[in-house]
């Protein structure tokens, strides 16, 4: 599936004081069908908005989402999201969690089984089926929420900042599975195409094929950045090359994620 | 130390970090009864130096007392309370569930029922007792009503919370995952505010075991409350401060009752709802 | 709620009252039912002869010793056996019980020890004053934010200023929650006293008369069903300003919470 975003803007209404906060201005990309594309930027450059809009969850003041060539109207399983703050639902269990899915789009019990205890063990929960959201760890949560919704088996899979809230080391390891999941070693025609928003440069660097860097106030697009990785990645964290697209990006964000340390607001 | 011939291990003490732990345990344990039996002792005291067993029934008498009610009247009254409590509550919390949730289901259901309870929340159950009185006269009908008008309130707001403080991510996550807007009632919304739910039932239940009182006392003819003044009329202190004492024991249990359900269901939940009043 | 949406209720209850006079007054049960002019009458009438706003002075007063007193004993319980734990899991059970034993329920009592001029109203009020306190002032105490006491002592604050600028903020917040409960509690166990010592105590009177008694004598005696809607109005109106009350307080003393 292709995503195409086209002169997406959106504008708030604060709701305290009736001011109008311009989020997004004329932000137009694609995602091919096989690629990885991350997007970056300093604090407050709508990101996460920018991803609101492409799922489906709030409309765009003006701009259009296409999905193969046809405007998207809502959320959908095809686009399958993946929440900063895993969005688990705490009364589940992993495989309540997992099965979701397939039962909102009325599977039978065994199929929903079946197809929940796959991804489970795809993504290495095994044995934690029966888990509670709250006794898990993060990065155990993460993998939940992937293997949920890897269930609905999504054309695109839409990830805001997944990897924000686990620790620096747990972040690497999962980095490496995400790849693995997603067909990093494999074929390309195997992979899904990806719209991964975060802070970490590195992370962007180190995941995807374009980084479209943002700026803020208003967000825009400031620049598309090829990556020039081969793939497989593994061990290329801190090659030279990356190093280089590493650098070059920090230096378009650099001064406002600067001025945004003093400027935004909790 | 003799060796065990089948195991060929011998025997050893065990250390003695666990057996100070044991013993800290054991220490626990004692401490209700022991407090208890201090109360108690004080109680005692008190009544031996006022030595008018009509003012300060001693414990003893009070014991005796309550065994000669649980032969004979105790029964029937708790089953008029029970039964007082009974109706008024599952009326009561029926009618608050189903308003709150026609509430946040529909706008214009809201607009009404809402104003309507800030109004009315404020004049307690109490209130309406000589009211009560004067509409069914002195009877059963006084209590059912008193306690179904006092539990409405705790179950309605509190469900209302519940259901309105869903956590978006949530809702949001459903939708992505194709669920339809009936089902994320019933999937999200719903399961998201049964703590508050049972929080609402158990402040409920609290107000309602108040009201059946203050309305039995008052405007009953048969139940707990009304016993109260039963006995006082004679001043049979001692079968007065029985009675006492099974209110305050059956209002303790049915307490504790509703709040292993509620730590039962929200087992999910690593802190569930608190009780304002704790 | 937007404009709009307030004229739905407005409108649903000007409908609802009109209704309710005519109802009533067609049906020429007057002296039977109550009505919205009838109630408006009544307060009129209590208010011109003074006894309305007596009881409610009376009850009132009540109401504010009976608190003084619970708050005075029961913030020292509760922050005992909140930072003592043997103690609060001692006492704990033996509270609880005690708490589910509404207040009314010790009149017999009350009335037998402390004579029917009124006292055994306030104790009454004292009792159902002092457990909101003791409940909130404990969990205050034991849920004192280590963290802080850590961060001032690393800072070289004495215990005493610890106490004072650490633990006592920390814990008023849930003091105050404290005293809006008791204070809502103190207000309905008053109105259930005066209503019970009304109804059972009828030779030689029960002291300063509450509104309590007065709905009694309403009920009873002059059979003005205007009369005892109107009370309930009057007894609705005060716990709203009573609560409305605390909050300002609470917001006052306690500028830093966010709830």
């Amino acid at each position: 599936m292709k995503i195409e975003a086209r002169n997406l803007s959106k504008t708030y209404v604060s709701a305290r004081n009736g001011e109008q906060v311009e989020a997004l201005r004329d932000v137009s990309f694609t995602v091919e069908p096989h690629e990885f594309v991350s997007i970056v930027g300093p604090s407050g450059c709508g990101k996460s908005t920018l991803l609101a809009l492409v799922a489906g969850f709030i409309p765009p003041s003006s701009g259009q989402v296409l999905e193969d060539g046809v405007a998207i109207a809502g959320p959908d399983p095809r686009r399958g999201v993946m929440f900063q703050d895993y969005a688990l639902f705490p009364w589940r269990t992993v495989l309540g969690n997992v099965e979701f899915g397939p039962l909102a789009r009325g599977a039978s019990r065994a199929d929903m089984r079946s197809v929940a205890q796959r991804y489970i063990e795809l993504v290495g929960l095994s044995g934690f089926e029966h888990r509670y959201p709250h006794e898990l760890s993060g990065g155990m949560r993460q993998r939940c929420a992937l293997a949920r919704l890897l269930a609905n088996e999504p054309d695109v899979w839409l990830m805001d900042e997944p990897l924000a809230a686990v620790d620096l080391q747990t972040r690497n390891i999962l980095q490496d599975e995400l790849l693995r999941l997603w067909g990093d070693e494999q074929d390309r025609a195997k992979r899904r195409g990806v719209l991964f928003v975060t802070h970490g440069i590195e992370e962007a660097v180190y995941l995807s094929d374009r980084v479209l860097v943002l700026g803020r106030r208003p967000g825009r697009i400031k620049e598309v950045v090829a990556i020039d990785l081969p793939r497989p990645r593994k061990g290329l964290r801190n090659s030279a090359a990356a190093g280089r697209s590493i650098d070059y990006i920090w230096s378009l964000i650099h001064d406002e994620a600067a001025r945004a340390i003093v400027e935004e607001t909790a | 130390m003799p060796v065990n011939d089948a195991t060929g291990t011998v025997p050893v003490a065990p250390p003695p970090v666990e057996v100070a732990r044991a013993g800290r345990r054991l220490l626990r344990w004692l401490e209700f009864p022991v407090a208890l039996a201090v109360v108690v002792g004080l109680w005692q005291a008190v009544s031996a130096i006022v030595g008018n067993n009509t003012m300060v029934p001693s414990p003893l008498r009070v014991a005796r007392a309550w065994v000669d009610l649980a032969q004979g009247d105790l029964r029937e009254d708790i089953l008029a309370s029970l039964l007082h409590l009974g109706l008024g509550y599952v009326l009561g919390v029926g009618l608050g569930l189903a308003l709150a949730v026609a509430s946040v289901r529909f706008a214009v259901v809201e607009s009404i029922v809402d104003p309507l309870v800030e109004l009315l929340r404020p004049i307690s159950a109490i209130a309406w007792i000589p009211l009560a009185i004067l509409m069914f006269g002195v009877s059963g009908k006084v209590p059912v009503f008193l306690i179904f008008y006092a539990a409405l309130f705790p179950i309605f707001v509190n469900t209302v919370a519940g259901m309105k403080q869903v956590d978006p991510q949530l809702v949001r996550a459903a939708r992505m995952l194709g669920a339809s807007p009936r089902m994320i009632l019933t999937h999200v919304v719903m399961p998201f505010a049964l703590p508050f739910v049972l929080a609402g039932a158990r402040l409920s239940l609290g107000v309602a075991w108040m009201a059946m009182v203050a309305a039995e006392l008052t405007g009953a003819d048969a139940g707990l409350g009304w016993r109260l003044f039963w006995y006082q009329e004679f001043f049979a202190m001692d079968k007065v401060m029985a009675v006492i004492l099974t209110i305050g024991v059956l209002g303790y249990v049915f307490d504790t009752l509703l709040r292993k359900l509620q730590a039962r269901i929200t087992r999910w939940s690593p802190d569930s709802a608190v009780d304002e009043t704790r | 709620m937007s404009a709009q949406r307030a004229w739905v209720p407005l409108g649903f209850f000007t409908v609802g009252l009109i209704a309710w006079q005519a109802a009533v007054v067609y049906s020429g049960q007057r002296g039977l039912y109550p009505y919205p002019t009838g109630v408006i009458d009544a307060a009129m009438r209590t208010v011109a002869d003074g006894s309305l706003l007596a009881a409610t002075a009376s009850s009132l007063q009540r109401v504010l010793v009976g608190f003084a007193i619970g708050a005075l004993c029961g913030v020292p319980l509760g922050v005992l056996m909140g930072f003592v734990r043997p103690v609060g899991r001692a006492l704990g059970p033996i509270v609880d019980s005690l708490r589910s034993i509404a207040p009314i329920a010790w009149i017999p009592m009350a009335l037998l020890w402390l004579g029917i001029r009124g006292n055994a109203a306030l104790f009454i009020v004292t009792y159902a004053a002092f457990f909101p306190f003791v409940v909130n002032a404990g969990q205050a105490a034991r849920l004192v934010d280590r963290n802080l006491v850590n961060a001032a002592r690393a800072l070289g604050a004495s215990r005493a200023l610890i106490l004072r600028s650490v633990v006592l903020p920390g814990a008023l917040p849930a003091i105050l929650t404290g005293a809006r409960i008791s204070m809502a509690f103190a207000w309905g166990s008053i109105i259930a006293a005066e209503l019970a010592m009304g109804i059972k105590v009828t030779a030689g009177g029960s002291g300063a008369v509450g509104l309590g008694q007065l709905m009694v004598s309403t009920l009873y005696v002059r059979r003005d069903v205007n009369g005892l809607v109107l009370y309930m109005i009057v007894i609705g109106i005060i716990s709203l300003l009573i609560d409305l009350a605390m909050r300002r307080l609470q917001r006052t003393l306690t500028p830093w919470r966010q709830a």
